[in-house]
């Protein structure tokens, strides 16, 4: 094995980081979006959509290089995993951005709700997960990611209480049922990510113990 | 996966004149797997394993210190019979030294040494041998031909069928595959697997896939000392020492 190798992988991990950096902006970003009724915003956020395609193709193919050229053990075999696994979650995440930036223009004409909703809150607690996996994994290190398992439990509770919000408004008021509708998906993306958040987590674990651990 | 031990060390130390080659090994080899021993090179494997059936006794200036067990027994004993010995912990080197002898004899030499002479029982014992080396569909027509003959994989197998052929409980083997093609290799190994039926295995290898293959057990060894042993997956996987760590990551010097 070379040190070529070992260069190599750093630059994977390092472009990694910053290929889920840019999904979680998606993210970010498409919420702003959709919370400020900037449908400029959304169209910016969603026409990312390629690249972040292209990045996870180049990344997965990098990866797959890697395992093929040096068969990597030990800490090197899982950081690739968990590489690989950050790659998907991560896209996974843009992805969700750029459905909900997808949703902006849909909501322009719809009414608003009478009353502050909790999805604002949800977002920046499911946002601050995936900073904190980020940063765990580029630093190597379990701090960040320690309370997971009550964050998650939060996220959930909150999903759940949205859609019965949700559900209410649109028995109320059938005007909301478009609005609540598409509320309740973007909802559930972010209990998605959230989960993916998690599962990122786990294997960061795995990474950096070699043992695994289970968050739910 | 649970063991019983065939061959164990107690603080088992070996000199060549002033080097202290081997430092304070104590470990257990367990009966039915394969274990393999990796490290830089002149870290000790190729001693540690020739322990096992004391062909450093043929090597002048070696002092030996500590214990090895065979089946519970002190292989330094007094009385030892090491030919017995040999016969029971047989080796197989890193480049195939078939004798410049037929297909057959090369087999059936050992068996003859310990006094098999009856014709259809060598041939027996020779076809038995050939086929668990996975080598007698190859060779089945040539049986009287020079093994000098065979191919580099081939003389390899033969050499494992020769060591087969009296009947051992430990096969040693020292990077067996160094002088192999990557075919001949996957034929080998493929063989190994099969063999932990019946016998137990330490093979030495340099090269890590190999040894993360076909081992159960793995130890790593550094500078004569027996850094780390363990179950294979965990030692590729998640091994407990750093020195373990950056010499299967290729971190080394
Ligand atoms: N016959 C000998 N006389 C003197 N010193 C020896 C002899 N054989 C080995 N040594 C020394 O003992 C140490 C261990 O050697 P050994 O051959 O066991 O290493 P190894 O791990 O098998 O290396 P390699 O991977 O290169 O085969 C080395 O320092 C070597 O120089
Ligand atoms: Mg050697």
């Amino acid at each position: 094995m070379s040190d070529k190798f070992h260069t190599e992988l750093n630059r994977l991990k390092q472009d990694t980081t910053e290929m889920a950096q840019f999904a979680r902006d998606m993210l970010r970003e498409s919420l702003d979006a959709l919370f400020n009724q900037d449908t400029e915003k959304a169209l910016q956020v969603y026409s990312r959509k390629k690249h972040i395609r292209d990045v996870t193709i180049a990344l997965e193919d990098r990866t797959y290089q890697l395992i093929a050229l040096y068969q990597p053990m030990a800490k090197d075999m899982r950081l690739i995993a968990c590489t690989l696994k950050m790659i998907t979650a991560a896209e996974r995440i843009g992805r969700y951005g750029k459905d909900i930036a997808d949703m902006v223009k849909d909501l322009r004409d719809q009414p608003d709700f009478p009353q502050r909703l909790p999805i604002p809150h949800m977002a920046d607690l499911v946002l601050g997960m995936i900073d904190d996996v980020i940063v765990a994994y580029k630093t190597e290190n379990l701090d960040p990611i320690k309370n997971f398992t009550s964050r998650d439990d939060t996220v959930d509770a909150l999903w759940l209480s949205i859609l019965r919000e949700m559900l209410t408004f649109m028995m109320e008021n059938p005007q909301t049922i478009t609005r609540s509708a598409y509320y309740i998906m973007v909802a559930r993306y972010l209990e998605r990510s959230g989960d993916h958040a998690c599962k990122m987590a786990e294997n960061i674990h795995y990474m950096i113990t070699g043992e695994w651990i289970e968050i739910e | 996966m649970t063991s019983e031990p065939i061959i164990s060390t107690n603080d088992l130390n070996l000199w060549y004149h002033d080097t202290h080659a081997l430092q304070s090994i104590s470990m257990t080899i367990s009966k039915n797997q394969v274990t393999a021993l990796i490290g830089p090179s002149g870290c000790g494997k190729s001693t540690l394993l020739r322990c096992f059936n004391r062909l450093n006794d043929l090597i002048d200036c070696v002092k030996i210190r500590g214990e090895i067990l065979l089946d519970n027994e002190n292989i330094h004993a007094a009385g030892t019979d090491v030919v017995m010995l040999r016969k029971k912990v047989g080796m197989v080197f890193q480049k195939p030294n078939p004798f410049p002898k037929s297909v057959y004899e090369n087999v059936a030499y050992g068996p003859r040494v310990h006094g098999i002479k009856n014709k259809g029982e060598l041939d027996s014992i020779v076809e038995q041998s050939l086929r668990d080396a996975a080598l007698w569909d190859e060779v089945r027509d040539r049986l009287h031909d020079s093994a000098l003959g065979l191919s580099g994989g081939q003389q390899q197998r033969l050499c494992i069928a020769r060591t087969l052929a009296v009947e051992p409980k430990v096969i040693l083997m020292d990077e067996p595959c160094s002088a192999l093609d990557p075919i001949a290799t996957a034929k080998i190994e493929k063989l190994i697997d099969a063999l932990k039926q019946d016998y137990t295995v330490i093979i030495v290898t340099h090269n890590m896939q190999q040894a993360a293959r076909v081992s159960n057990y793995t130890g790593f060894m550094y500078l004569g000392k027996l850094i780390e042993f363990g179950q294979t997956n965990q030692i590729f996987e998640n091994p407990r020492e750093d020195l373990t760590e950056n010499y299967i990551t290729g971190r080394f010097g």
